[in-house]
């Protein structure tokens, strides 16, 4: 398969003409004034005086008006990945598009809905014309769909023959045509090699479905029936939400209602506002790397978040980010989608869902002909899985890093990177134990886990933070539907992947067989070359994603024989390469295959975890004794034995190898650029503290980053990296869970280490290619 | 005199309610002890002696009946106080329960802290993983057996679990058990053999349903209740039958019916969470009486408001519970709750500048300000307060008097950070929270296609009585009940005390439409049989028992969704199981809109439950001759002022004594009818009536008459009462 290397073919961007964000050469981008037919008449009055208790009242049942459109897509769909793994989203949005609620469901989706209903509103006005009853259908994601199986709805509410608002929903169809099942097309290399692009439609026109409509859509699938009834399940939604919005225009009047909205998202934005006036002004980054933008392809790509703050605003850009190339793009809804899901996880976790407020501060800057903000005619379906997780990732890291810096209580909601993995995707399809064909798409990622935050652990297997409501289904539900069989599904060790100060939560691990078929073929899988998810603050990055096969094993003769294998390493047989990104392939009877959702980012450097949170872990099982001296330091002794075992830490020991290490981490590290002192605060000035170590302090020099011990890093204008001691060593030599089988590519990778030259702490980590410099990614301006 | 009694040992209160031989109810309540439950039973058994005119010896020889609800297993399983369990499951597969599917952190939980994962947890695991085994053996998922049991590993496993790591209870739960039972029967018998002092329970017993994940939290919840459940049963039995008890103890479940406490300790999952069935048990037989087939019953206390519904007389079943972040799938008298009820917080968001109540509660301990025991955040009681609504000197019938001073300065404190009034912020906090409940209803029954209109709502628990004339209003139902006036706080006891033998055997199988006929009606002679032999086991003959048969039926592949159809009697030809999917299509139409449903799509069958009755008899309550259309002297109480929120306005209302309120008694609002432990608020232009049953049927005033009234509420004039 991965026989030779692809070089993809950079895609053209004209770039003599001026391309405007208009959704057709370029992402649309909303403008600040839309510009609307007059034959809409918008309603837009305000009961000025609505009180607070009113307000409350009429609020909430929006919000659960909101979330019975979700309630109803889960019920009624029958794709696993939208009824189980949360695979969709729902939102009320004003008359001019603005996204009010959203559900707790997939969270970048929520603002490609609004992006999406300005551009009905911009370019359907006059014809077809927005009336009552009509519901648009979009899977152009130059428009506003994060990739085109995401397809969405959205339907104006009138009141008296005016658009009151607009209810929405997007939603993971399964198959929407193209030349991959799953319509993952990972070898195309422009738009047409991709499923096609529906601009928005009216598939239902003044309540009645339109028949062609709706057949042009399905016509495309693989799996039509399937898609009809996820279909039918959002239109329910749709006509669910509408129909109660109408109930409370009807009991409490549109001005009124309209009120409330508008004030919930000024609410949304000042609580917004006042969290962001604890942060200080400057720029933080992030940066995550993928391997190949097409099979084959050995190649390394960037994607870059960096956000300024400024005052009450946000500026985003994506600066660094490599240029739009092969199969590995998505477009600027994409990008501010994901950009708005850590904002929203971080900035305004208290708000229920309100995430209207928090876009009114963003800016978005992102740079065009990207990979994560890329033109006409780039292909876009595979933007799912090997795009949109890494956009939300990289924003992630941008968005923890300056909430690290704010003021507590803040300081302390900033959670680590959560998923590059590509959702965990497996989808493959086949005919199954009924002897029908089916499509499957698999999320390794749903058993989920949450990464560290400075001040907790992660949560082992819990979920996954920017889709609230996801579900793994079990795996009875998938031997029913599936012609496999689970061999195992258990939680991985907390080893070195997402060690910190604070760990992350753990993965998990699953392995599969063929049962009661001949043979499957596997479209997408996730074998990283490298790990992806970055450390936060000195914390060790993620695992990395696997998915291993081998084939010709002697399972069938270990069931036989009474035992179900427990690791792919037990069994014989050939393990094959597989490259993330890779051609499909052919699983047969006789194959084994695992895929592993990674431990997390973890937090703050591993030899500051409290040494009986260490021991913790050990006597719960989930740490080897290994790992603990080897990750953290810790040594222990077993007491007992059996059941009643139980590990007691050696204080002593564990301080002097600690003390040890942090020693020898200044003999084996490159010196640092800028050598100081010990930095002397000016008497009285407060330390602002950066996570546990990291802060600034005021010098009659200004403002300078100092580490806890008391070593002077340098002004805050530039780089502290620049003041720290550097270790770099291979990105598969960090500790169990990195090892990589792609050597060529891992090669290309290292792993960094900045440590304070006075104590030896460990400041900051970043996993990046060798030739790129290290990136700057804490910037104040105080 | 022969008595037939209930006893619901639910929360603070242990309730007692019993009906002798001529019909007539009696009522009482004493404190919960918690140590040993059976000292507040009898506490409570010696008032209702007291209200029966006999001794609690006597009571008790001459109990015809005697049914037992309780929260025991609830209790020991929020506590985690259960038995040292421990699990063996298929190898691979230990760590399901561990993982939870992903949703441990947010199972259950109100939607404001999915967005804040920071806020959120795993619960304590039920099984640490010390006390789970792995064992190697396999079924497919069509019941095929691909790897057999290890059994030397199970015999190893039970030993080590129960010698060295001190499991005193074990559960089994194996992949497609319910396909296949064979390796759950068989490592059952080996920790018989082995352990024949634990307790064990395997999963296709449990909750024979597909879905590894909820099967095994099923069958661990039952395994960690069932040791100190079955002692608790079987204590209660021994107190009752040393103190005379001629008759088997029976025990309440979720089903709605009950079971001897000799059966019910073989599966005490069932009767965990049985308290708010009680309740819908007891508007269900009072219902039949009044005449009302479809009822909102609706339990409103300290922390939370439940509701349950029943439709044309049969009350709704669910098919999924979630305890403590925990999820399963059993089938249930369906109740759904949300936090929200007299100790619900209110407090302002400084963003909106608007007032939010609840989700968090002051519980009772410390409680609301009034309460003096250290709340400082003003809660719903203490808006009931602040209105008038409640009684600051007669709370409780005067056993524990409200300090009405702290919570108006509560109240007062948080109006003035959005510039209201005391009175203003308490009728808001009041508005918020009846909208809350009246959300939740509208949710359970807009969702599943009915109206709100047409359905009665029966209020009761310490503070559904008082909040039900605002939300019942605001849904714009038929009526409000009262059940039982003075009996509303007992009213669960009192519906345990009504409950029939009922037994559901159900067996997960799919079946896609158009049904194997001879598939299908083995099935259902399968089924039918297990319950049949099952009752006789109970005593109970072939004729007293009454069976109704059901499908859960879906469109293929909707996991997350079912109907309940039902299945006629007798063998099944083509033609009725043709009418059996065409009433599963029509039924989703209905529900989610013409044209919801794809005709095109397969229709599957997924479990198929038969549901047998063994109707207890028992006589008919007693019904009231006199008609009075006054209210005695003797239960006037004055008047005082009151706030009242939909109106907004202070107005002069009267004050009943409730137990002094008979049959044909007429209240018309404003006024307020204090019980010794509720109160029940009659809105302007409302009309509460006693009925012959002892009821007190609440009268909402028409939607036409409302707008008027509304607008004069605004004018200087205010509005006035009737």
């Amino acid at each position: 398969m991965n026989d030779r290397v692809t070089e993809p073919v950079k895609q053209p961007v004209d770039a003599g003409s001026e391309i405007v964000w208009d959704g057709i050469a370029r992402g649309y981008a909303p403008p600040e004034v839309l510009s609307i037919s007059p034959r809409l008449r918008l309603q837009t009055a305000e009961d000025p005086e609505v009180d607070p208790i009113s307000y409350e009242v009429i609020r909430n049942s929006l919000q659960n008006i909101n979330l019975e459109n979700g309630h109803t897509i889960q019920k009624l769909s029958i794709s696993p990945i939208t009824m189980i793994n949360r695979d969709f989203q729902c939102a009320i949005l004003t008359e001019t598009g603005d996204v009010m609620f959203m559900g707790p469901y997939l969270m970048y989706l929520a603002n490609t809905l609004g992006i999406m209903t300005k551009w009905v509103l911009e370019n359907r006005g006059e014809s077809p014309g927005i009336e009552d009853g009509d519901v648009f259908l979009c899977s152009d994601p130059y428009v506003g769909s994060s990739h085109q199986q995401d397809t969405e709805l959205t339907s104006p509410v009138f009141w008296k023959d005016e658009l009151f608002c607009w209810v929405a929903n997007s939603v993971h169809y399964s198959d929407v045509g193209g030349p991959a099942p799953g319509s993952f097309c990972l070898s195309s290399q422009t738009i047409w090699e991709d499923p096609p692009l529906f601009p928005p439609m009216k598939l239902v026109e003044r309540g009645a479905l339109r028949a062609d409509m709706e057949q042009l859509y399905l016509r495309q699938s693989r799996v039509p029936a399937t898609v009809a009834m996820d279909l039918h399940a959002a239109l329910a939604g749709i006509t669910v939400s509408r129909q109660r919005i109408l109930k409370l225009l009807e009991r409490y009047g549109a001005e009124t209602v309209k009120a409330v909205m508008k004030r919930t998202l000024d609410a949304g934005e000042l609580a917004f506002v006042e969290k962001l006036r604890l942060i200080p002004d400057g720029r933080w980054s992030e940066r995550i790397y993928t391997e190949a933008a097409l099979p084959g392809d050995t190649g390394i790509y960037v994607s870059q978040v960096n956000i300024t703050k400024e005052g009450d605003y946000l500026t985003v850009d994506n600066e660094g980010t490599s240029p739009q190339v092969g199969s590995i793009n998505n477009t600027y809804a994409g990008f501010v989608g994901g950009v708005l899901a850590p904002l929203t996880l971080m900035l305004a976790y208290d708000l229920g869902g309100v995430c209207g407020g928090v876009s009114r501060r963003v800016k978005f800057r992102p740079t065009p002909g990207t990979i994560t903000c890329a033109d006409y005619p780039a292909p876009i379906s595979g933007a799912g899985v090997c795009n949109m997780p890494m956009v939300v990732s990289t924003a992630t890291g941008a968005t923890a890093k300056m909430v690290a810096c704010a003021d507590p209580p803040l300081r302390d909601k900033a959670l680590g990177i959560a998923d590059v993995h590509a959702y965990g995707g497996w989808i493959f399809n086949g005919i199954n134990q009924h002897g029908q064909f089916f499509m499957a798409m698999h999320s390794g990622m749903a058993p989920g886990a949450i990464p560290a935050s400075p001040g907790r652990d992660g949560i082992d297997t819990g979920g996954q933070d920017w889709v609230p409501g996801m579900e793994a289904s079990n795996v009875e539900d998938n031997e029913m539907s599936w012609p496999v069989l689970t061999l195992f599904r258990r939680e991985n060790k907390a080893d070195a992947a997402g060690a910190g100060r604070y760990r992350s939560g753990v993965g998990a691990e699953e392995a599969w067989i063929i049962h009661r078929t001949d043979s499957l073929d596997t479209q997408v899988y996730n074998n990283e070359s490298f790990a992806k998810c970055q450390g936060l603050l000195g914390g060790n990055p993620g695992g990395r994603a696997f998915f291993r096969v081998k084939r010709d094993t002697d399972v069938a003769a270990r069931l036989a024989a009474g035992t179900v294998p427990q690791s792919v390493d037990e069994v014989t047989g050939e393990e094959i390469p597989l490259f993330w990104k890779g051609r499909p392939v052919e699983l047969d009877v006789g194959s084994m295959w695992t895929l592993n959702f990674p431990n997390l980012a973890g937090y703050g450097d591993p030899l500051d975890r409290e040494p009986a949170a260490v021991g913790r872990d050990l006597s719960e099982g989930k740490i080897s004794v290994e790992d603990a001296f080897e990750v953290y330091g810790v040594v222990a002794v077993a007491d007992g034995i059996g059941a009643g075992l139980k590990w007691m830490v050696d204080a002593e020991k564990t301080d002097e190898e600690r003390a040890e290490r942090r020693r020898r981490r200044l003999e084996d590290s490159r010196p640092a650029v800028e050598a100081h002192g010990l930095v002397e605060p000016l008497d009285g000035s407060e330390r602002r503290a950066i996570g546990d170590r990291l802060g600034t302090v005021w010098t009659s020099h200004g403002a300078r980053y100092a580490c806890t011990c008391g070593q002077d890093l340098g002004p805050v204008q530039v780089d502290l990296k620049d003041s720290c001691r550097l270790r770099e060593s291979p990105v598969d030599s960090i500790g169990r869970g990195y090892e990589s089988f792609a050597k060529d590519i891992a090669d290309k990778m290292c792993f960094r280490e900045f440590y304070c030259p006075l104590c030896g702490a460990r400041l900051a980590t970043e996993v990046a290619r060798r030739e790129d410099d290290q990136l700057w990614d804490i910037e104040l301006r105080l | 005199m022969a008595y037939y009694i209930g006893v619901d040992g639910g929360g603070t209160f242990t309730d007692c309610a019993a009906m002798d031989e001529s019909g007539r109810l009696y009522f009482a309540k004493a404190a919960t002890t918690k140590e040993d439950f059976a000292v507040g039973m009898f506490d409570a058994l010696s008032a209702l002696a007291d209200e029966c005119g006999t001794t609690v010896a006597g009571l008790i020889a001459s109990a015809e009946r005697f049914n037992l609800g309780t929260t025991v297993g609830t209790n020991l399983l929020v506590e985690r106080r259960g038995a040292r369990t421990g699990l063996l499951a298929t190898a691979g597969h230990g760590d399901s329960i561990l993982i939870m599917r992903g949703t441990g952190r947010t199972a259950g939980l109100e939607l404001d802290l999915l967005f804040h994962p920071q806020a959120t947890q795993k619960p304590v695991p039920l099984v640490p993983r010390a006390l789970i085994r792995e064992i190697h053996e396999r079924i497919d998922c069509m019941g095929e057996e691909v790897v057999p049991l290890d059994e030397e590993a199970v015999e190893a496993a039970v030993r080590g679990l129960v010698n060295d790591a001190g499991a005193t209870a074990i559960a089994i739960a194996f992949l497609w058990s319910f396909k296949n039972p064979a390796h759950e029967l068989r490592a059952q018998e080996i920790v018989r053999k082995v352990a024949p002092e634990v307790y064990v329970s395997c999963s296709h017993q449990v909750a024979p349903r597909m879905g590894e994940y909820e099967r095994t939290v099923a069958t661990v919840i039952n395994s960690y209740v069932a040791p100190a459940s079955a002692a608790y049963f079987r204590r209660a039995a021994d107190r009752l039958h040393e103190s005379g008890l001629r008759h088997p103890l029976l025990i309440m479940q979720i089903s709605g019916g009950v079971l001897p406490a000799e059966k019910a300790v073989e599966i005490p999952l069932t009767s965990l969470g049985s308290g708010p069935v009680g309740g819908l048990m007891g508007s269900l037989s009072l219902a039949r009486g009044l005449g009302h087939k479809n009822i909102i019953a609706t339990d409103m206390g300290g922390t939370s408001f439940e509701v349950g519904l029943i439709i044309n007389s049969e009350p709704l079943v669910g098919e999924e519970k979630i305890i403590d972040q925990y999820r399963y799938k059993i089938p249930q008298l369906e109740t759904t709750s949300i936090a929200c009820g007299g100790g619900s917080i209110a407090r302002v968001d400084p963003f909106s500048r608007s007032i939010r109540v609840g989700p968090e509660s002051a519980g009772a301990d410390p409680g609301p300000v009034c309460y003096g025991r250290g709340g400082t955040e003003p809660t719903v009681t203490d808006a009931d307060v602040t209105l008038g609504l409640l009684s600051a000197e007669r709370f409780l019938g005067g056993r524990m008097p409200l300090d009405r001073e702290g919570a108006l300065r509560a109240i007062a404190g948080l109006g003035e950070q959005i510039g209201l009034g005391p009175e203003e912020t308490a009728a808001g906090i009041l508005r918020i929270n009846n909208t809350r409940a009246a959300e939740l209803i509208r949710q359970q029954t807009v969702v599943r296609g009915y109206d709100p209109r047409d359905f009665v709502v029966y209020a009761y628990g310490g503070a559904g009585p008082l909040h039900a004339f605002a939300f019942a209003q605001e849904l714009g139902v038929k009526g409000v009940v009262i059940p039982l006036g003075n009996g509303a706080s007992t009213l669960s006891a009192y519906g345990c005390s009504t409950s029939n033998l009922v037994l559901n055997i159900e067996r997960e199988r799919v079946l896609f439409a158009p049904f194997p006929v001879d598939e299908l009606n083995t099935l259902l002679v399968e089924l039918e049989k297990q319950a049949l032999d099952s009752m006789r086991e109970l005593g109970k003959s072939g004729e007293e028992v009454e069976i109704e048969r059901y499908g859960l039926m879906r469109y293929s592949g909707q996991w997350l969704h079912s109907l309940l159809v039902h299945i006629p009697p007798g063998d099944l030809t083509v033609d009725a199981i043709g009418g059996v999917v065409n009433d599963f299509r029509s039924m989703y139409d209905a529900l989610y809109g013409q044209g919801a449903g794809v005709v095109s799509q397969g229709v599957e069958l997924v479990t198929t439950r038969v549901h047998a009755v063994v109707r207890l008899q028992r006589p008919a309550q007693a019904v009231e001759k006199a008609f009075k259309k006054s209210v005695s002297a003797a239960g006037r109480l004055g008047t005082r002022e009151i706030f009242w929120p939909d109106r907004m306005e202070r107005l002069e209302s009267e004050v009943f004594d409730g137990r002094e309120i008979r049959y044909g008694n007429r209240i018309a609002g404003p006024a307020v009818v204090e019980l010794p432990y509720t109160s029940v608020a009659v809105g302007v232009e409302q009309m509460l009536e006693c009925d012959a049953f002892g009821n007190f049927l609440l009268r909402l005033e028409q939607p036409s008459a409302r707008v008027s009234t509304y607008t004069a509420a605004h004018g200087p004039a205010g509005g006035s009462s009737s």
